[in-house]
């Protein structure tokens, strides 16, 4: 088996990326995204009618979702290829990636929880839809640390050739200005900061999937240079 | 390509010893490991009795009278986890440590350390503190009680793809290292232990029979294999603490 860590990395996050789009597409509660107002009635009404769907879906969320991290992992590794005066900004990226991951890994349980049984006392299901919703929106400080320590890291990039080019940097730091106002999905009702408001659902998800898409191929694109660059020198092979 | 490039060079022979002196460091995290999952044993089995776990099935008035009976194991068996848990993440950096001596990239020790942090909260404290929270007083609405109930079984056993992810990456860089850290055979029981998270999936539908939290695929099949594996992984890297040479000793 001689394909590298890296590849392999980041074919499962592609592959995995694809089957979650997948699921998004078939939970019942996203196109169009729930909203917040929905009576408890109704948010009862939903859950016993798409039970199947809700459990099929985010069962596949529960599975897929962190096997995304080994592609953010791939980015901590040539983080450290950087020339920057340490490595800090590799394991600041590796530590809020973990957190990141957690929030969504609990996110899903929540929708999971609720469908169990439909049949609870609506109000204890408007609590758990609540808190699946608020939970798989409003925690962006993670992926915004990401985003920010990969910008600082690619601006501070030393090298002739840097590993990412500098538009990789503005990139991060545009998604993380964007994603941002998603936290306030926690106190708005309606609108566009609403759970499903075009900036906290439409706009943060579409950010979220061409991050990983975008760090897809330029991550493959480093890995290349990277190759090229140890058939030229390998003496720089890092113990 | 790279697998070449993030390479250790193999324990020479003549470095290589088959003592723990010297090793103190790795020693102290094994034993922290084992006990680690020997409390995690107690605390699960005889006091909370959180394992095996009574079944989906129960009604409102057993799952109440279940917290009600059980309140005081509950209490003392995850407060000293509230303690404990730190010990999950000694055994993941111990056996991360391992994973950075074969000849395979960081990369997978990185996935093996980031999916481990993420399965101790859904995967393990979530569950607990559900729990805590079901017995912390005596008149909560049974209504609540029962969807605490769901809360932690669902979490705990139902947490799935940080572990799969975890098996994976463990499994790939055991199959691909050539310094021969752990033995091949171990690989495929990690990705037994991947088949085994797929067929835990049905926990979220069924109430009872073999696919339900406390049925014989979903719960008995995976907690055995857990447990040979687990037993098996600290065993294991108890040889392979004692086979590696002394990094530098400043």
């Amino acid at each position: 088996m001689n394909i590298s860590a890296q590849s392999i990395s980041l074919w499962l996050a592609a592959v995995f990326g694809t089957v979650l789009v997948a699921a998004f597409v078939l939970f019942p509660g996203f196109l169009p995204p729930m909203s917040p107002e929905m009576s408890s009635g109704e948010v009862a009404e939903f859950y016993a009618e798409n039970k199947t769907w809700i459990r099929t879906s985010m069962v596949v969320f529960d599975f897929c979702c962190v096997m995304l991290l080994p592609l953010f992992m791939v980015v901590v590794h040539h983080i450290k290829r950087m020339r920057t005066s340490t490595d800090v900004f590799a394991y600041c990226y590796l530590s809020a990636a973990a957190s990141g991951a957690t929030i969504l890994a609990i996110a899903n349980l929540f929708w999971l929880i609720a469908a169990f049984r439909p049949e609870r006392n609506p109000e204890l299901l408007v609590l758990l839809n609540d808190l699946a919703w608020i939970t798989f929106t409003a925690p962006v400080g993670m992926i915004i640390a990401q985003n920010l320590c990969l910008a600082l890291a690619v601006y501070l990039d030393q090298r002739p050739d840097p590993v990412f080019p500098k538009w990789v940097g503005h990139f991060n730091i545009a998604t993380a200005v964007l994603t941002a106002p998603a936290a306030c999905a926690a106190m708005f009702k309606s609108g566009p900061l609403a759970w499903d408001g075009l900036i906290s659902f439409w706009l943060r998800l579409t950010l979220f999937a061409a991050y990983i898409a975008v760090m897809f191929f330029m991550l493959r694109r480093a890995m290349r240079h990277e190759a090229l660059e140890l058939q030229r020198a390998p003496e720089l092979v890092p113990a | 390509m790279s697998a070449t490039t993030e390479t250790r060079p193999a324990p020479a022979a003549a470095t290589s010893t088959d003592t723990l002196e010297g090793k103190r460091d790795l020693s102290i995290c094994w034993w922290i490991t084992v006990v680690f999952y020997g409390l995690f044993g107690v605390i699960f089995v005889p006091l909370t009795r959180l394992m095996p776990p009574p079944g989906p099935d129960m009604s409102t008035a057993q799952i109440t009278e279940y917290f009600q009976g059980n309140r005081t194991g509950i209490q003392i068996g995850f407060v000293v986890l509230m303690v404990a848990i730190g010990g999950a993440a000694i055994a993941a950096g111990l056996i991360a440590y391992q994973m950075t001596l074969m000849s395979v990239s960081k990369i997978y020790a990185y996935s093996y350390i980031t999916t481990l942090a993420v399965g101790a909260l859904p995967g393990c404290l979530l569950g607990a503190l559900a729990f805590l929270a079901a017995v912390f007083r005596a008149d909560t609405d049974p209504e609540v009680l029962v969807l605490l109930y769901d809360v932690a079984f669902l979490t705990f056993v139902g947490s799935l793809g940080c572990f799969a992810t975890n098996y994976l990456v463990f499994a790939v860089a055991v199959l691909q290292d050539r310094n021969g850290i752990f033995p091949r055979w171990l690989a495929y029981v990690a990705i037994w232990q991947i088949v085994t998270e797929v067929l835990a999936a049905p926990v979220f539908v069924f109430r009872s029979g073999p696919f339900a939290w406390n049925g014989v695929i979903s719960f008995w099949e995976g907690t055995i294999l857990f447990g040979i594996f687990l037993g098996a992984l600290i065993r294991l890297s108890r040889t392979a603490i004692r086979r590696q040479p002394i990094e530098a000793v400043a």
